[in-house]
């Protein structure tokens, strides 16, 4: 079936409520990824998420489209509420033992590898939240939600090649900030 | 190394991992080039390895999605209403300033044609 695009939603959600309830189906998924990945934490995600789409409510009557994809709309809102929480919860954050319940353990393997796997996810994940605000974006809207360089740049409000030039630069990074924790763990 | 080079044949890499691998195989990297971006190939499979969607519980998704669109709803109903009474209120201070007007424009008309007469029978000399 031919799906709406998003400007006829939002011009639809201007005189419709349905038409919002249409618009926050399409994204709360990736807005509750995006959350998460930047918490670790599934209950305030979903607290996050909450207050993501009523402040959009809020804002919505002013909202214009001027043809910058709406989800980047949605992902502002969301990273300044994220960067809200962590200033409000300044301390260092821990993985959280849901996200390590993430990382399945598929029956029948060593439980060695699995701890191993599990430790080497649980190092990655926390050097990830060691990244500057819009490095953790980029990994994020890359890694988990695969979008190509062309939409993360609309998102993000950059050229494609800047894109590419800051993952290379948040991968170097990534890499040196790693290395000697996997060294560790091998 | 060229750095923009690097983080070009990085980003095709990445999209190959996504699922055009064409692009990877079209890539001719030197012995240099494939030593030093070898670890960052590595990292960035890693990545893509340990990131998976994460889904928020559907009970979650759908009474939001309810409260949502019931707040909307209301919204749209205070706006309509708020819409009426503004209406409402300028029709009536327009009928008001109209009434005012006439009524203004009759004594104003009446006092004119008072003073008129009055002049007109005022004893001359």
């Amino acid at each position: 079936m031919h799906e709406e695009s998003d400007s006829t939603l939002i011009a639809r959600a201007k005189e419709e409520p349905e038409a919002f309830g249409l618009l926050y189906e399409r994204y709360v998924d990736k807005v509750y990824n995006y959350i998460y990945y930047r918490t670790g934490h599934r209950q305030n995600a979903e607290d996050l998420t909450a207050r993501t789409f009523y402040q959009a409510l809020k804002h919505f009557p002013r909202y214009e489209d001027r043809g910058a994809p709406f989800s980047a709309w949605l992902y502002r809102i969301a990273h300044n509420l994220v960067a809200n929480w962590h200033r409000d919860h300044s301390r260092r954050q821990l993985i959280s033992l849901d996200q390590l319940a993430t990382l399945k353990s598929p029956s029948g393997r060593d439980p060695d590898a699995t701890t191993e796997k599990l430790d080497e996810e649980a190092v990655l994940l926390r050097a990830i939240r060691r990244l500057p605000p819009d490095r953790q974006q980029l990994i994020i809207l890359k890694h988990v939600e695969r979008m190509s360089n062309v939409e993360i740049g609309e998102i993000m409000g950059r050229t494609e090649g800047a894109i590419k030039s800051l993952y290379h630069r948040t991968l170097t990074s990534l890499r040196e900030d790693l290395s000697s924790e996997w060294e560790e763990l091998e | 190394m060229d750095e923009k080079r690097e983080a070009e044949i990085l980003a095709v890499y990445v999209e190959g991992l996504s699922g055009q691998p064409a692009a990877v195989r079209q890539i001719e990297l030197t012995e240099e080039e494939r030593e030093h971006l070898a670890p960052l190939f590595q990292l960035s499979e890693r990545l893509q390895r340990s990131l998976r969607p994460v889904r928020p519980s559907p009970t979650f998704v759908h009474s939001l999605g309810r409260e949502l669109v019931d707040d909307t709803g209301r919204q749209f109903a205070l706006s309509k209403r708020t819409r009426r009474v503004m209406m409402i209120g300028a029709a009536a201070v327009g009928s008001l300033v109209s009434i005012v007007s006439v009524v203004g424009a009759i004594v104003f008309l009446m006092r004119r044609l008072r003073a008129q007469v009055q002049t007109q029978h005022a004893p001359t000399g």
